[in-house]
């Protein structure tokens, strides 16, 4: 089988790996985030806070995961 | 006589049931309040009751929603320059759909900016109990810091109050000094922090 080097790893390529690498990144630190929030609320009880902070958390991981299959496709 | 209307009346079991739990009376962005109610933390004991909750005061993150406004505003500003100039490089269809997917991960950056300026605000909280004193600090994404002391050993409580913002929204540093080797707390930028020196001074006396 003949491969090039130089064609399989175009530079669009490149960037949309790099690209799809850093949207994940991001997802694992959203995860840090409701992870942290999730402890914040058990440490601090406030009126509606936790659930609040709680949402706002799910909302960026499901963003960020959205945005990472949605790269994954347009790309 | 047969009653038309009759008010309904709470069941017993739930009143008894509120009183315990304290119907909230706190703003869920107060930055100062006393006797708050619906409020509690992770080590608190059954009889010991929370006399001042206090947080830093809001206008202290007005550094962070002016700097939020100007990387929201950033990309349309961007986008209208190079309408305006008729700039072609995102005509590319390859091009277009790598900004798409840059200028929408750029957003979700803002947000999660917005969101840790906001909860690093929110839960850097100083409470003071009928027992004790405690510091909770997030100072950071991956680090929460809870600092307690007795108010047996609080030694002095003192504020400073300087420069012309902080004293024109009445908001300062409140420092409670304890005894030995324990750590000395500091909540910064309180608001009436005159009156939280007070309220805790008042409480060393009684101990």
């Amino acid at each position: 089988m003949d491969l090039n080097f130089g064609e399989f790893f175009q530079p669009v390529l490149l960037v949309k790996i790099v690209t799809l690498l850093i949207i994940g990144f991001y997802i694992i630190f959203s995860f840090v985030v409701f992870t942290q929030v999730k402890a914040m609320g058990q440490i601090l009880s406030l009126p509606h806070a936790a659930f609040i902070f709680k949402l706002i958390a799910i909302i960026n991981i499901v963003l960020a995961l959205s945005l990472f299959f949605g790269a994954f496709v347009i790309l | 006589m047969t009653d038309i209307f009759v008010a309904r009346t709470k069941n017993k079991e739930s009143i008894i049931k509120n009183k315990d739990q304290g119907e909230s009376n706190m703003n869920i962005l107060a930055s100062f309040c006393k006797d708050p109610k619906g409020v509690s933390f992770q080590t608190q004991k059954h009889n010991e009751t929370i006399i001042l909750f206090l947080r830093a005061h809001f206008i202290t993150n007005l550094y962070w929603i002016i700097i939020s406004f100007v990387l929201i505003v950033i990309p349309l500003i961007i986008a209208i320059f190079s309408s305006v100039f008729n700039i072609r490089f995102f005509s590319d269809p390859l091009i277009s759909h790598f900004t798409t997917v840059y200028v929408l991960f750029y957003y979700l950056i803002v947000f999660s900016f917005i969101f840790i300026n906001f909860l690093h605000w929110f839960y850097n909280v100083f409470i003071v109990t009928s027992e004790r004193v405690v510091d909770i600090d997030y100072s950071d994404i991956v680090i929460h810091n809870i600092a307690v002391t007795k108010l047996d050993h609080v030694q002095d409580v003192n504020y400073t109050q300087s420069g012309f913002i902080p004293t024109l929204f009445n908001y300062g540093n409140l420092f409670v000094q304890t005894a030995g080797t324990e750590i000395n707390f500091e909540a910064p930028s309180i608001p009436k922090p005159r009156e939280a020196t007070h309220i805790i001074g008042d409480l060393i006396g009684k101990t």
